[in-house]
C-alpha cells in the first residue's frame, strides 16, 4: 500500500515536472526571439514539416544509414581483435594492452578531421570516424563476453571431438550472443552521439549536414527540431526496442 | 613457470611492445611518399607535439583546455551528486531525475549542447565549460546514485545512535563510505571529458586544442590535428595514471 503510494507519487512528480519543464520553454520561447530558443510550438511545426519534407527523410535515412554501417563495421573489427587475442593470447597485450586503451583515448573529432583530410567528403568519411569511435566499445565487450564463458564448457567441447571451427559455432557463439547484442545497445547509443559531429564536418547528407546549414543560417528552430528528433530516437530505441529485446534474451539464456 | 609459459610470455611482451614500433615504421614509411598535408611523418608530428607543451605560443591553449575539462568534471560531480541526492533523500523526485533528467541529458547531442551555447552565450571558456558539465552531468549523476544506494544503512543507522548531528554523519560516515564512488564519476568524467573537449571547443572560442585543431585542419596543418589528438591521449594518461589512480587508491574501501 504504502509502496503503490509512493509509485505513484514519483509518477506524478515525474509528469508534474516534465509539464513544468515545457512550460518554463514555452514561456521563455514566448519572450525570447526564436533564433535563440524556439518555443514548443515552433518546434512542433518544424517537426511537421519535417515529417511531411521527404527531402528531410533522406537525411534521416542518410544518418541511419551511417550509423548502422559503423555499428556493423565496429562490431566485425572489434570483434574480430578480441577474438584474435582470445585464440591466439600472445597478441592480449597488443590488443587489450596498447590498440584497445590507444583507441579509446583517442578523440573522436579528432578521427573526424584526419578523415576529412584524407578522404574528403562524404558518407564513408562519415563511417570511418563513427567506427574508429565505437571499436574500443567493441573489443572491451566482446573480450569481456570471452573471458566469461566457462572454460570446462571449451574443455566438454573438446574431449567429444568438435574441431574448432563447430566449437566456435556451437559453443562460443552462442555464449556471445548475449554479449554482442549489448556491444550492439552500447554503439548504438554512443554512435548517434558522435554521429552529428561526423556528418557536421565530413558528411554531405544526413542530420549534422542539416546542423551546419542550421548554424550557417541561425536557424535554431531546425536544430531544436534536430535535437528533439534524435533524443526521442535514442531513447525510444532505447526503451523499446533494446530493452525489452535484451530481457527476452536474458530470460532465454537463464532458461538453457 | 614453465618453459612455454615463459616462451609465450616473452612473445606477448614482444608482439605487445613491437606493434606501436611497427604503427610509427609503417606510418614513417608510407608518410614519405605523401605530400605532409595528407600524412605528416612522425618526426613532424613529434616536434608539432613537443611546441604545444613548451612553446609559449601553444601552451596556453594545452593548459587552457585542461582548466576547462578540470572545472567541467568538478561542477559535474557536484551537479550529479546533487542530483543523486535529490533521487535519494525526496523519493517522489526519482522518477523525474531517472526517467525525465539523465536520459534526456543522456541523449542530447553534444555538438547540439556546443552550437547552442554559441547562440546563447559570448563564446568563451564559460560558455566551453557549460557544455562539458552539461555532457559530464548524467555520467556522475549515474555512478553516485550506485554509491548512495550501496551506502551501509546499519552504519549510517549506528552513527545516528550516537550523534544527531546530520553534518557529523555525513562528514564522517556518508562521504568516506560515497569517495569510492566519487571517485569512479571522476574518472568517467575525466575520460569522457577530454572526448568531448575537443567539440566543446571547435565553436567560438578563439583559445584550446579544439579551436587549434579546427585552424590546422583548415589551413591543411595535419601534423597540428595529429599533435593535437596526441596530446589529448599524453595528458589523459598522465592525469589519470598521477592524480586519478593515487586518489582512488587513497579513497579505497579496505
Amino acid at each position: 500500500m504504502i509502496r503503490d503510494d509512493l509509485e505513484r507519487r514519483r509518477r506524478r512528480t515525474a509528469n508534474i515536472f516534465t509539464l513544468a519543464m515545457l512550460a518554463v520553454w514555452f514561456v521563455v520561447g514566448w519572450i525570447e526571439p526564436p533564433y535563440l530558443l524556439p518555443g514548443p510550438g515552433n518546434v512542433a511545426e518544424r517537426l511537421w514539416g519535417f515529417v511531411i519534407d521527404p527531402h528531410m527523410w533522406v537525411h534521416a535515412g542518410a544518418s541511419l544509414l551511417h550509423v548502422i554501417a559503423a555499428v556493423a563495421g565496429s562490431i566485425v573489427i572489434g570483434g574480430a581483435l578480441a577474438l584474435l587475442a582470445y585464440y591466439l593470447p600472445v597478441f592480449r597485450l597488443a590488443v587489450h594492452g596498447r590498440l584497445s586503451p590507444f583507441l579509446n583515448s583517442f578523440s573522436g573529432t579528432g578521427w573526424v578531421l584526419l578523415a576529412v583530410l584524407w578522404f574528403g567528403l562524404g558518407g564513408f568519411t562519415v563511417v570511418f570516424s563513427l567506427a574508429m569511435v565505437l571499436i574500443p566499445f567493441a573489443i572491451i565487450n566482446v573480450r569481456q563476453g570471452l573471458e566469461s564463458i566457462d572454460p570446462e564448457l571449451i574443455e566438454m567441447g573438446r574431449s567429444f571431438g568438435r574441431s574448432g571451427f563447430k566449437r566456435f559455432r556451437l559453443i562460443i557463439l552462442p555464449a556471445l550472443t548475449p554479449f554482442l547484442f549489448s556491444t550492439v545497445r552500447i554503439c548504438f547509443g554512443v554512435s548517434w552521439k558522435a554521429l552529428l559531429t561526423a556528418e557536421l564536418f565530413g558528411g554531405d547528407k544526413g542530420f549534422g549536414r542539416l546542423f551546419n546549414l542550421a548554424r550557417q543560417d541561425y536557424d535554431t528552430p531546425l536544430v531544436v527540431t534536430v535535437i528533439v528528433i534524435i533524443v526521442a530516437a535514442v531513447y525510444a530505441s532505447d526503451r523499446y526496442l533494446f530493452e525489452p529485446a535484451q530481457a527476452r534474451l536474458s530470460a532465454h539464456y537463464e532458461a538453457l | 613457470m614453465k618453459r612455454s609459459d615463459l616462451a609465450n610470455s616473452v612473445a606477448e611482451r614482444i608482439i605487445g611492445e613491437g606493434l606501436p614500433l611497427l604503427f610509427v615504421f609503417l606510418w614513417w614509411l608510407t608518410a614519405r611518399s605523401l605530400p605532409s598535408f595528407i600524412l605528416p611523418g612522425p618526426i613532424e608530428t613529434g616536434a608539432t607535439l613537443l611546441q604545444l607543451f613548451i612553446d609559449p605560443a601553444f601552451v596556453g591553449d594545452t593548459l587552457i583546455s585542461l582548466a576547462r575539462v578540470v572545472a567541467s568534471v568538478i561542477l559535474a560531480v557536484i551537479l550529479g551528486g546533487a542530483l543523486a541526492a535529490l533521487a535519494r533523500y525526496v523519493p517522489s523526485t526519482a522518477y523525474a531525475v531517472q526517467r525525465r533528467v539523465l536520459p534526456v541529458l543522456n541523449s542530447f547531442p553534444s555538438v547540439g549542447w556546443a552550437i547552442l551555447a554559441t547562440f546563447w552565450f559570448r563564446p568563451d571558456s564559460g560558455s566551453v565549460i557549460f557544455v562539458e558539465t552539461l555532457i559530464l552531468i548524467p555520467f556522475c549523476a549515474i555512478a553516485l546514485m550506485q554509491g548512495i544506494a550501496d551506502m551501509d544503512r546499519e552504519l549510517l543507522e549506528m552513527g545516528a545512535s550516537f550523534s544527531r548531528s546530520g553534518i557529523k554523519i555525513a562528514w564522517k560516515i556518508a562521504l568516506p563510505m560515497l569517495l569510492p564512488y566519487v571517485m569512479s564519476s571522476v574518472r568517467i568524467a575525466y575520460g569522457v571529458g577530454w572526448k568531448i573537449a575537443l567539440v566543446s571547443e571547435l565553436f567560438g572560442v578563439d583559445h584550446g586544442l579544439g579551436y587549434l585543431m579546427l585552424r590546422a585542419e583548415v589551413i591543411g596543418n595535419t601534423a597540428m590535428v595529429f599533435a593535437s589528438c596526441f596530446a589529448i591521449v599524453i595528458i589523459f594518461v598522465a592525469g589519470e595514471k598521477l592524480i586519478i589512480d593515487p586518489l582512488a587508491r587513497r579513497f579505497a574501501v579496505h
